[in-house]
């Protein structure tokens, strides 16, 4: 049973049976119905696009339909200018789909770089597809064209060849709109096939990461604007293979598809489909337009009308789509079920050598606005060695650990790992030199399996398959969570999920390790075995620990610092400091009386 | 200089008209933090309602007012509706409105027809040496300069503003300090709402009212109000001036497409330079 789930599961079985029932779909039906049927499976494979970059890698996007319509008039404009020379228009589908996948990097790196939110996205990605239209619409007097091609501004581009696939001097035979099903069904496959390839890869577990919990992906390292970008090209180009064979398969291109209703189609086939389901979006894009057919016969002027009262019904009833309550279904009558994957124990320990390196801060100043939050900090902390960081509320703790992990810019000061500068790093650079971040609420991948999270922190670092599943094991054992190793991590309690995200740090075999407040909502119990975990970190890293527990502390037995005002107020044992008249009065609220001194 | 003049009238149209529509939507996004896709349908209805008031024989200079007030209403009602249910489900709001909007045009259209419907531009026009720029530009200008005033002094000088930004900030603290939180969202909203139509209403003389009347300006709403950044007012004050400036003068020098894109591109490239917006690091007060 679960074999046959396995391979259904594989990344190449559905593709192939989709293609396949399409194909012989195709036999039955009549030509006319096949060119409507062609119209369906590219928007499909537009929403392809959007469920790839949307469902699975958390972006929401509404510029797919923008990234199809100028891929379109880059075919137009590549294919009749092209075309009659060269006697084929596979460059102007190759020419649409890097045209689509460019301009979405680019708009991609503007907004993931700029690090805007998610929301904004949403914004940008529409305002743009919106700009487009008017700019498009604005194309109609004679003086726009590009070489033979009129842009012909509302009433669009005509005499856009169709797909021919000759050489120079030997032109293919046009390609008639009944193949052309044939033709666009195979594309869809292979981009079906490819984002399904490319989401089993390393790097689709990273977008999962990403989209789960995009700041613990980067603290471990991983450079989530890059994925992201990545991401956002990849969804470009499909929406682009979308773009390219529409302008073939109609001849015809205008600026509608960067209007408000065809961007919300898009959105409703994902939605109806089931988000993140992948093959939802062909379901979705042929279920909602076989609808607005028969629904376009009854209430001809309504489509719109429907078309916004489907998306109001689905988001506040069915927000999980189609496919997922059609699987449910199937799931009844052949019992699949999905085994967790175990991964076989390899031997071989990885990592966990050295002393670790050397963390320095050079007279660290952070100003906010006119309040100095950590005033001229100089601290060393000696490769190897565990050294805690205490100090009463509002005291600049967090800001100076948050300066050391990079989530703040310094006003003034240096911070130097080994000797270098990393001051002006970014935390995912600095997580890829060696430190290890561990942020004071639990910041796990609540979705994903226990061994799923160990084993994205490893393959942060090593990049094989291989050698992050060995890393698991050991770090697994290591925190005691072997038992859970399958349980999805947000079913830990809270102590356990600080343990996780422990383990987290240490699968990328850090050389520093920052943790913030570790044992934050322990038990005593779990308190106490937190202390053995963190000691033990310090065998093989420099530990650098943000506390409030003081039994925790004192168990530590390490160098501590203590900060008041955003400065060092004192440092030594706790036994020492214990007996420090100023640190008692910063501690129990007396009045400070090193008045002058 | 002739020509300087009217070029400077408009810069500052075009600054206006960004202003105004963005308005409503710096209240309902900027502050509330309600992504309201229906913000362009929100002005077209403002428009529609001059129209229907106009051709009852109402005086244009009453019916615009009035066009604000009754979408302002409208407003309260979609806000109780629709915007209640989903608060804090940012993406689900921005997926409800945005059927909202398809569901507004096409009813708009069967009700009233997709053609164009005109309303004359009032006043006459200025000549200026051999250049002339029309009255009603300066009534934009002005309107546009008050709205403004209005919205700023309303949320920063008045017990409502206080007590209406405390329900967006921290709902829970609001209400335990006693103040009805769902009853000033609706009301913002529904300010919100009624700057829209006003804006919608004041634009109906001078574009032509039709049922796509929205989706002209939504992107540059939204666009002016994101590149404004977190000081809602005067953030969105100066997106609009430097927008609005650099969209008429492109246009003026090259052609109107150029312009659109030159806005586009300018947007986009302010947010990789100041994600936070033009007012990320301004003092706020608003």
């Amino acid at each position: 049973m679960s074999r046959a789930r396995a391979v259904w599961d594989s990344s190449w079985l559905q593709p192939v049976v989709v293609v396949l029932a399409a194909l012989l779909a195709g036999i039955f039906v009549s030509d006319f119905q096949k060119v409507t049927l062609a119209l369906w499976v590219i928007y499909g494979l537009v929403a392809l696009s959007l469920d790839f970059v949307w469902g699975r890698a958390g972006i929401f996007s509404f510029g797919q339909t923008a990234f199809f319509g100028v891929a379109a008039y880059a075919y137009g404009v590549i294919g009749i200018n092209l075309s009659p020379t060269t006697g084929e228009t596979i460059s102007a589908l190759i020419g649409a789909v890097v045209v689509a996948s460019a301009m979405a990097a680019a708009l991609g790196y503007f907004m993931f770089y700029g690090k805007v939110g998610d929301v904004y996205v949403a914004i940008i990605t529409l305002a743009v597809t919106l700009v487009l239209l008017q700019v498009m619409t604005s194309t109609a007097g004679p003086q726009y064209h590009i070489g033979k091609a009129q842009l012909g501004g509302y009433n669009g581009m005509t005499n856009i060849p169709s797909m021919e696939f000759g050489y120079p001097g030997h032109p293919g035979d046009q390609m008639s709109q009944p193949d052309t099903y044939n033709f666009v069904v195979l594309l869809a496959g292979l981009a079906f096939l490819v984002v399904r390839v490319l989401l089993r890869s390393g790097f689709g577990r990273v977008i999962t990461a990403i989209r789960e919990n995009e700041l613990r992906t980067e603290l471990l390292g991983y450079d989530v604007r890059r994925a992201k970008v990545i991401v956002f090209a990849v969804g470009g180009a499909v929406a682009g293979l979308a773009g390219g064979a529409y302008a073939g398969w109609g001849n015809f291109m205008n600026p509608a598809p960067f209007s408000l209703p065809a961007a919300a189609l898009i959105v409703i086939y994902v939605l109806v489909g089931g988000k993140g389901t992948l093959v939802g979006a062909f379901i979705g894009a042929v279920a909602v337009e076989w609808l607005s057919t028969v629904l376009g016969g009854i209430l001809p002027s309504s489509t719109t009308l429907v078309v916004g009262a489907i998306l109001i019904v689905v988001v506040l009833l069915v927000p999980g789509g189609l496919t997922p309550l059609i699987g449910g279904l199937l799931n009844r009558v052949i019992p699949l079920r999905s085994q967790a994957r175990r991964q076989a124990a390899i031997g071989s320990a990885v990592g966990g050598v050295g002393r670790g390196r050397g963390l320095q801060a050079q007279g660290l100043v952070k100003m906010f606005g006119g309040l100095r939050a950590v005033d001229s900090i100089s601290l060393e902390f000696p490769a190897g060695q565990l050294h805690c960081l205490i100090g009463p509320n509002g005291a600049g703790k967090s800001t100076f650990f948050n300066l050391l992990v990079g989530r703040y810019r310094p006003t003034e000061g240096k911070i130097l790992l080994e000797g270098r500068p990393i001051t002006r790093l970014l935390p995912h650079q600095r997580a890829q030199r060696g430190i290890g971040i561990k942020l004071q609420v639990p910041s796990i991948y609540r979705e994903l399996s226990v061994q799923e999270n160990v084993w994205l922190a490893a393959f942060a670092k090593m990049s094989s398959t291989r050698l992050a599943e060995a890393a698991v094991d050991r770090v697994l054992a290591r925190i005691g969570l072997v038992e859970r190793a399958d349980n999805p991590a947000g079913d830990l309690s809270h102590g356990e999920q600080q343990w996780l995200e422990i383990g987290m740090v240490v699968a990328s075999s850090p050389q520093v390790i920052l943790l913030d407040e570790p044992t934050a909502g322990m038990t005593h119990e779990e308190t106490i075995r937190t202390v053995e975990l963190v000691r033990g970190l310090a065998e093989t890293a420099t530990v650098v620990v943000v506390e409030h527990d003081m039994e925790f502390v004192q168990r530590l037995d390490a160098p501590v610092t203590v900060l008041h005002e955003g400065r060092i107020l004192a440092q030594g044992r706790l036994s020492e400091i214990r007996l420090d008249e100023r640190v008692l009065d910063v501690y129990l609220g007396r009045t400070f009386r090193a008045t002058g001194s | 200089m002739d020509q300087a003049l009217t070029i400077v009238v408009s810069v500052l149209a075009s600054i206006a008209t960004l202003l105004l529509i963005s308005v409503g939507l710096a209240v309902i996004f900027g502050l509330m933090r309600v992504i309201n896709l229906a913000h362009g349908e929100f002005l077209m209805l403002g428009a529609y309602a001059v129209l229907v008031g106009t051709r009852l024989g109402v005086n244009l200079w009453i019916a615009i007012p009035l066009a604000g007030l009754a979408v302002g209403i409208f407003g309260i009602v979609v806000e109780r509706l629709l915007i209640r249910p989903l608060y804090g489900r940012i993406l689900d709001t921005l997926l409800a409105t945005w059927g909202l909007s398809l569901v507004l045009v096409q009813a708009v259209s069967i009700v009233f027809g997709p053609a164009t419907n005109g309303i004359g531009t009032p006043l006459g026009s200025v000549r200026v040496g051999g250049y002339s720029f029309s009255q009603y530009s300066l009534v934009l200008i002005v309107m546009a300069a008050v709205t403004l005033a209005a919205v700023f002094l309303l949320f920063t000088r008045t017990r409502y503003g206080v007590m209406a930004r405390a329900a967006i900030q921290n709902p829970a603290m609001a209400r335990a300090l006693g103040i009805d939180t769902a009853r000033m969202n609706m009301l913002t909203f529904g300010i919100g709402s009624a700057l829209a139509g006003l804006a919608g209403a004041l634009l109906a003389p001078i574009a032509g009212v039709v049922p796509s009347f929205g989706q002209a300006y939504i992107a540059q709403a939204f666009m002016t109000v994101i590149v404004g950044g977190p000081d809602v007012i005067t953030g969105t004050s100066a997106a609009a001036g430097l927008l609005g400036g650099s969209y008429s003068l492109v246009s003026y020098f090259a052609t109107p497409f150029i312009g659109q894109a030159a806005l586009l591109l300018i947007a986009i490239v302010l947010l990789r330079v100041m994600p936070q917006g033009l007012s990320g690091n301004w003092r706020t007060y608003l």
